[in-house]
């Protein structure tokens, strides 16, 4: 049975707070705090690509989990600030990190949904090919895209990177099942042809219909009850989208994890960043929900069983 | 579709807990004047849309500032 074990971290120590934005955008404290949730925001320098981000986070995940490299068998990037369009990045923290040449590397070209993506992806990865260990990162630095003029963007995403290590036959969070959808259709509404363009009312109208409904078929197909689910990790899109999100499902707000305020948006890593900070104290028999949305339009939940 | 009225809007809006006491909302001045603030407003349009089965194009938004103006507009499409 394949379980998330350990998840690794990285956030970047610079930050740019968007308190000091309040007169060029005509908003006010109350705004930032409450509707973005955004306070500051984590930013890379300027040369740190998405490998060195990755590299950084497997560093922390070396502090945390009692592995080798030499043991890896599969290595996968989600992100879609590449270092660059060829080679794929995973390639580059496969050299960066010099895990083993028996070890299978792929990107996954995903935004917010992709880290819920790249675990059903990696999971049926590794039981097709009986894989023992694997690493799943995410890094979409998207301060490299971002118009600092544009107060659709600028005052949610920040920079950061996290790796989950996936293993087979050992105690950690185990997949009971997943949800996944696009509406291709709608995909103008998010895109970055060198700077990213985001249609903020479009967004959140895809997310406030679709995701309630993404997360109660994965319920149903599991015949679970929310009360049954103990902690909701929700992409961290603003704190307006998780708070509509939680009221349009009747989750009690005390089991929605919100964490963006010291850092922003990151993108896919969203998820992992807040389950990296629970996955300790998650008692064996509790179970998680988590739920990916945006660029796509595109959207995955699944359930998860500490075992 | 039968003709929206002002308290059926004020009704959506409350029930989607969006401000505090939609009912003191006044219905000639914009929302954007008695605290509903740009995302709020985007909550707003998006459940008079999935309340009422229409679809609001962006380009309509600026015509959609005060209760009055929702319902005229809702009203003549």
């Amino acid at each position: 049975m394949i379980a998330i074990t350990h998840i690794g971290t990285y956030l970047p120590e610079n930050r740019v707070s968007n308190l000091e934005l309040i007169e060029k955008f005509e908003i006010d404290e109350n705004f930032i705090r409450e509707k973005i949730g955004v306070g500051q925001r984590s930013l890379k320098s300027s040369d740190e690509k998405a490998s060195d981000l990755c590299i950084k986070a497997f560093e922390d995940l070396l502090n945390k989990a009692d592995f080798s490299k030499d043991e890896v068998e599969c290595c996968v990037v989600v992100t879609q600030n590449p270092d660059m369009s060829i080679p794929h990045t995973s390639a580059i923290v496969h050299g960066a990190l010099n895990l083993p040449e028996t070890c299978a590397c792929f990107d996954i070209s995903l935004g917010c949904s992709g880290y819920v993506y790249g675990l059903s992806i990696v999971t049926a990865f590794m039981q097709a090919n009986s894989l023992k260990k694997a690493l799943l990162f995410t890094a979409d630095p998207y301060s490299d895209i971002i118009d600092p003029d544009d107060k659709n963007t600028v005052l949610i995403f920040g920079d950061g990177a996290t790796v989950t290590l996936l293993q087979d036959n050992y105690p950690g969070l185990v997949s009971l099942g997943f949800d996944f959808g696009s509406k291709g259709a709608s995909y103008k509404n998010l895109t970055n042809e060198g700077v990213l363009y985001m249609n903020g009312r479009a967004v959140f109208n895809f997310a406030a219909a679709t995701v309630p409904k993404s997360i109660n078929k994965v319920l149903e197909k599991l015949q679970l009850d929310k009360e049954e689910i103990s902690r909701w990790y929700l992409h961290q899109g603003s704190k307006y989208i998780v708070d509509t999100i939680t009221r349009r499902l009747g989750l009690k707000p005390e089991r929605v994890v919100f964490g963006m305020y010291d850092y922003g948006n990151t993108v896919s890593s969203s998820i992992p960043m807040l389950l990296s900070e629970d996955l300790e104290g998650i008692a064996v028999g509790e179970k998680v929900g988590v739920s990916g949305f945006g660029v796509g339009l595109s959207w995955a939940s699944a359930i998860f069983k500490k075992k | 579709m039968s003709k929206v009225t002002v308290d059926q809007i004020i009704e959506i809006i409350e029930k989607a807990h969006l401000v505090k006491d939609a009912n003191a909302l006044a219905h000639d001045k914009p929302l954007s004047e008695q605290g509903v603030d740009s995302l709020d407003f985007s909550g707003v349009l998006f459940n008079i849309e999935e309340v009422l089965d229409i679809e609001i194009p962006d380009e309509d938004i600026d015509r959609l500032q005060t209760i009055n103006n929702i319902v005229i507009y809702i009203n003549n499409k």
